[in-house]
Formats: C-alpha cells, sequence, structure tokens
C-alpha cells in the first residue's frame, strides 16, 4: 500500500504542501516506501497558526459540553477505524500488532477522559474571604496550543494532548514524526469527519524547520513534546525564550530491580515484555536489570532462555512476538551499540544481530540481545539504546540497586520485583523516577493519570495526561467580588 | 501453529467462530436445528472483535506459551448426512470449548480471560444441543 504524498491540514482543508522537499516514508518490515511526508515551510505554519488563531474565539464560547460532544465523535470513529488504524501503525512502525492495537486503545482512552471536561474543567469559589467577599477561580482556555510528537507511538502521543487542549477550548496544531507521519494524518481524516470548526485541530507535517517555526511564532501559546533529551531541552529552552508554556518528556534509561524474593516466571514474562516489546523502542522500555543476590543466576538463566524463542518478524503476521526496529538508522545506531558492549567488556549473553527472517531479507530486524556482567560506567549502562538490548547488572542488595538508579541521569521510570510489600513501599518511596512499577514490567500510566517523568527525562512541570493536561492547557483566572 | 501472543489467540477464536458460522449454516439445510448455532456463532464473532478491541492492555502483553492451534483442528464437511453433520457438530463443540477453556487459563487479561470462560460454557452446553 501507498499512501501517495501526505497533504497538511489547515482550516478544515487538506492542502498540498508548496514545499519541494519530501522524505520517503518506509515500512521497516519491508523496506518499501510506503508514503512521501514534505518538510513543510514557516509559510505554511504561519497559515496553520492563523486558522487555529481565528478558530480560537468561537470555539472558546462553545459551552464545554457541546465540545465534549466532538470527543464522543471522535471516539466512536476511531472505535469503527480501530483495526485499520492499528494496522496502519504497524506498517509505518513495524510494532506488533498487538502492540498497534494497544496504542490505539490508549489513543482512544484520552479522547474518554478528555470528553469529562465539563466535570474536569470546573473551578472552585470559596464564600466570605473577607467580610462580604467572595473569591472564585476560573478555568479558562489560552489559545493555540501545538505538539512536536515523536516516531515510537505514532497514533498515541499526540492523543496524550490534543483531546485535552481541544475539548478545553483551546485550537491545536500537530506536527507528526516525519519518521512515521501516517497513522496521524489517518486520524485527522477521522477528524475532519467528526465536523470540528475550521481552524480547531491542524496538521503540518515536516521536520525541524516547522518546529523552529512554531517554537517562535508569537501566535502559539505553549507546546508539548515527546522524544529525546536533547531535542527536549532545545524545545524547552527555546519555547521558554518565546514565552511559551512547555511540557518536554524526554530520553530514558530504565532500571528493573530484581529482588531475591520476586517471582521468577512472572517476572521475567514481565521483564522480556519490557525489554523486547515494541523492539526496545518505548520511552517506558526496562534496559538494565539489576539482579540482587541469589536471583542473579537464575534469573539469567531464564532470561536467556525465554528471549532466544521470541518470534522476529513482521508485526502484520499475528504469530510475531517482535517486530523490526523503525529505520534503517535506527538499526545501525542498535547494532553500534551492540559492538560498543562487546568492545567494552559486556558478556553477550544473547546475540540479536544474527537474526534472519525468511521472506524479509530488507527489514530492519534487530533480535532480542542480552548483556551480562555490565557495569554502570559502560556506554550502554548510560546511554539511551532504544532498541531491543538488555544489560544485567549483578548488585548485592537493595542499596546498591537503589544506588546505580541515584546515578542515571534520566528518570523516566523504574520497577521492582518482589514479594515483599517493604521493598515495594521502600522502592517507590525513594526512587527518582516519574513512573514506577511494582511487579510491572512498563509502568504506562493510564489516561486518567500523568504520564511523569523526572531529572532528564522530563523538562516542566504538568505533564502530559489526566487532570496535569486539564491544568496545562488553561489559566486559572481568580475573581474576588463585593456587592455594595 | 503456535498461538504465542494475546492476538493470535483472539484471531484464531474468531476463525473458529467464522468456521462454525459457515459450517453451521450449509449443515443447517440438512439439519435445520444447526442453523439456531450459526446464529449464536456470528454473535460470538462480534464479542470476540469487541474484546480485541477493548481488552487489549499495552503493559501487560506477555508472550504466552504452550497454546497450539493445531490441537483444536476438526475436519467438517456440511455435504454429509445426517447423523454425520451431528457427529461433526458435536466434535467441533467439543474441541472449541476445549480450546477457550485452555486459552483462558493463559490469557493474562481477566475481562478476556472470563469472556473466552463464558464461551466455552455456551459451546459445552452446545454439545448436548447438536
Amino acid at each position: 500500500m501507498h499512501y501517495g504524498i501526505l497533504k497538511n491540514y489547515i482550516g478544515g482543508e487538506w492542502v498540498a504542501s508548496t514545499s519541494g522537499e519530501l522524505l520517503d516514508v518506509h515500512n521497516p518490515a519491508t523496506d518499501e516506501v510506503i508514503a512521501r511526508v514534505p518538510l513543510s515551510t514557516a509559510d505554511e505554519v504561519d497559515r496553520a497558526v492563523a486558522a487555529a488563531k481565528e478558530a480560537f474565539q468561537e470555539w472558546r464560547e462553545t459551552p464545554a459540553v457541546v465540545r465534549s460532544r466532538y470527543m464522543f465523535r471522535l471516539k466512536e470513529l476511531m472505535e469503527e477505524h480501530f483495526e485499520e488504524l492499528a494496522r496502519t501503525v504497524t506498517t509505518e512502525h513495524g510494532k506488533i500488532l498487538d502492540e498497534a492495537r494497544g496504542e490505539v486503545r490508549r489513543a482512544i482512552e484520552n479522547v474518554e477522559v478528555a470528553a469529562g471536561v465539563p466535570s474536569l474543567m470546573m473551578g472552585y469559589n470559596a464564600e466570605d474571604i473577607a467580610a462580604g467577599i467572595d473569591e472564585d477561580c476560573i478555568l479558562q482556555p489560552v489559545g493555540v496550543f501545538c505538539c512536536v510528537a515523536p516516531f515510537n507511538f505514532p497514533a498515541m502521543v499526540p492523543f496524550w494532548f490534543m483531546p485535552y487542549a481541544v475539548a478545553c477550548g483551546n485550537t491545536y496544531i500537530v506536527k507528526p514524526s516525519e519518521v512515521c507521519p501516517v497513522s496521524q494524518n489517518r486520524l485527522f481524516e477521522l477528524l475532519d469527519e467528526v465536523g470540528f470548526p475550521p481552524g480547531v485541530v491542524n496538521l503540518v507535517n515536516g521536520a525541524k524547520g516547522v518546529v523552529d517555526a512554531l517554537l517562535t511564532h508569537p501566535d502559539v501559546a505553549g507546546v508539548s513534546f515527546v522524544g529525546s533529551t536533547p531535542v527536549g531541552k532545545y524545545i524547552y529552552a527555546t519555547a521558554a525564550a518565546n514565552g511559551k508554556r512547555a511540557q518536554c518528556q524526554a530520553g530514558a534509561k530504565n532500571a528493573l530491580v530484581v529482588m531475591p524474593d520476586a517471582v521468577l516466571d512472572g517476572t521475567v514474562a514481565a521483564i522480556l515484555t519490557s525489554a523486547f516489546g515494541t523492539a526496545g523502542q518505548r520511552c517506558l522500555a526496562g534496559a538494565l536489570v539489576l539482579a540482587a543476590g541469589d536471583i542473579y543466576e537464575p534469573l539469567k538463566a531464564k532470561l536467556v532462555e525465554a528471549a532466544a524463542r521470541i518470534k522476529v518478524g513482521d508485526g502484520l503476521d499475528e504469530s510475531v512476538q517482535m517486530g523490526p526496529v523503525v529505520s534503517r538508522k535506527a538499526l545501525e545506531r542498535i547494532l553500534g551499540y551492540i559492538e560498543k558492549g562487546v568492545q567494552e567488556g559486556a558478556e553477550l549473553l544473547l546475540d540479536g544481530r544474527r537474526v534472519a527472517v525468511a521472506g524479509n531479507p530488507n527489514g530492519y530486524f534487530v533480535g532480542p540481545t542480552i548483556f551480562d556482567r555490565v557495569r554502570p560506567e559502560m556506554t550502554i549502562a548510560r546511554e539511551e539504546i532504544f532498541g531491543p538490548v538488555l544489560g544485567i547488572i549483578p548488585v548485592a542488595d537493595f542499596e546498591e540497586a537503589l544506588a546505580i538508579i541515584e546515578a542515571i541521569p534520566y528518570g523516566n521510570a523504574a520497577s521492582i520485583f518482589t514479594s515483599s510489600g517493604k521493598w515495594a513501599r521502600e522502592f517507590k518511596y525513594r526512587v527518582k523516577c516519574g513512573n514506577i512499577g511494582v511487579n510491572i514490567g512498563i509502568a504506562a500510566p493510564i489516561a486518567t493519570f500523568p504520564f511523569a517523568g523526572m531529572k532528564q527525562s522530563f523538562f516542566g512541570d504538568l505533564h502530559g495526561q489526566g487532570r496535569d493536561a486539564i491544568q496545562f492547557f488553561t489559566d486559572r483566572k481568580v475573581v474576588i467580588s463585593r456587592w455594595f | 501453529m503456535e498461538l504465542g501472543t494475546f492476538g493470535a489467540i483472539l484471531r484464531f477464536a474468531m476463525q473458529i467462530e467464522e468456521q462454525s458460522a459457515a459450517f453451521y449454516e450449509a449443515a443447517g439445510k440438512v439439519v435445520p436445528s444447526l442453523q439456531e448455532l450459526a446464529q449464536a456463532a456470528r454473535k460470538r464473532l462480534a464479542r470476540l472483535e469487541q474484546a480485541r478491541r477493548e481488552g487489549v492492555a499495552e503493559m501487560i502483553l506477555e508472550s504466552i506459551t504452550g497454546l497450539d492451534s493445531d490441537a483444536y483442528a476438526v475436519t467438517l464437511n456440511p455435504q454429509a448426512e445426517t447423523a454425520a453433520l451431528q457427529a461433526q457438530s458435536q466434535a467441533l463443540e467439543e474441541a472449541t470449548a476445549r480450546f477457550y477453556r485452555d486459552a483462558a487459563a493463559k490469557l493474562p487479561i481477566r475481562e478476556v480471560a472470563r469472556l473466552f470462560q463464558r464461551l466455552a460454557q455456551e459451546h459445552e452446553s452446545a454439545v448436548h444441543k447438536v
């Protein structure tokens, strides 16, 4: 299937980009070109912002209960096209269909939660803050917001933000990943079908040029970002310098602590899903196993045995358990990290470099890879690989595990596997990470909770999803009144 | 074929129900009481499709082992005589019930496992109807 040259969606119309610059979008399982994405110009960003700005006043005056009905219609359309959306995600990203379905489900969940905006956006008040004087706090929409989305969840991530922004009465511009733009373009066809007033939702395809134009545009009020730490820092700093609010979810190096009293079989299954699900291309992926005490040897043996059985292939084949990585560039980067791990002296227990997928000779496949005897100072222990590479670090005890996590500059997620409530409580209390798993390998917050993050994994204060999103996309106005 | 993922199990369940519906629709021309089973299979197909769409929870999509579709294969011939059709129907219902029971024990998602238990019961009671 070829989706052709993708268009921008501006002011309720699909418009071809005037930019002559196009990038190929590949199916990572086959290397086939499935679409071409334009690198839109600053002028096109300007037109999208102008359309969003023009739509804002009428949209913010639309009652919240009416705005929420658009969310209901969007949810229904997404349900109706669920399987097709999941297949689109798999085709452009490579993740297996189950994972793509999980992604689309999470996108829908955010629409469902945002549909509660008539309640979520209510303010609060107090009578008699002084004699005869009352005080009210009103939540109001702000204006034009945008998001800069990553490749790894091409359908879901913009939906951590856009449904809330729009439900709150703002207008919106999505800049999808230029590596995986097709899902978001398809979702905008559904948004078009919903029938939002022109300019309420807009899509501009492109790369850094579009991002810079959005970040410096005087009529953009704020930006949401998910991606790497260097880009997150850049976006946060540029947005702040231009007087915008920003929430920037960045890189990760997530540790999974396994205590000696962990339930071994369940722990192994959870670690494998965490490390190798979506071919390790999740910001919540487990990258390091910190095996405490006696569990180290049996855990290691079971992990390697089970990981070696994972079936790698085209994610559209339902028997496949792990798909390809997103691009040839990503594949080469991951292979480079594996080589680096070998050079630095880690013991390669399972080598994914030799994986061969029958019928897909050109796919970007790398199999599950496990290193043992990883030391915290090694490159593969410090840097985010964003691929199916797991490092095992034997540790003496809980305190040593915690010290290693403390030294990691990222703070996106961490998990503990234990049968002890005491260790679980100690872990969630002390560890400096935003998303904590207790006997869970992928600590993914559902839509009613914020997608948290600390240290170099998040820049900002209010996160995507849930009540944080409502706060981010509104201003608080306080009214103090007295009647003579 | 090994059913090693949530999606593979749901797809196989849907294939079984689709196959059952087609078989009973054809066989119902000879044994009219089997038409009712065709309708029941179509309804179950819709419930399975909904479960696949709504029951997926990414954080516990762990790999599944020890389930193979070959263990539940039944040879069907809707052109057969009445007695043979009834025997085939019985074998189909028994194998399908057994699949749902086995799969329910493996599925990591509780709501879907419960659905599979209910579908197993439906097929078990259908054994007595054919």
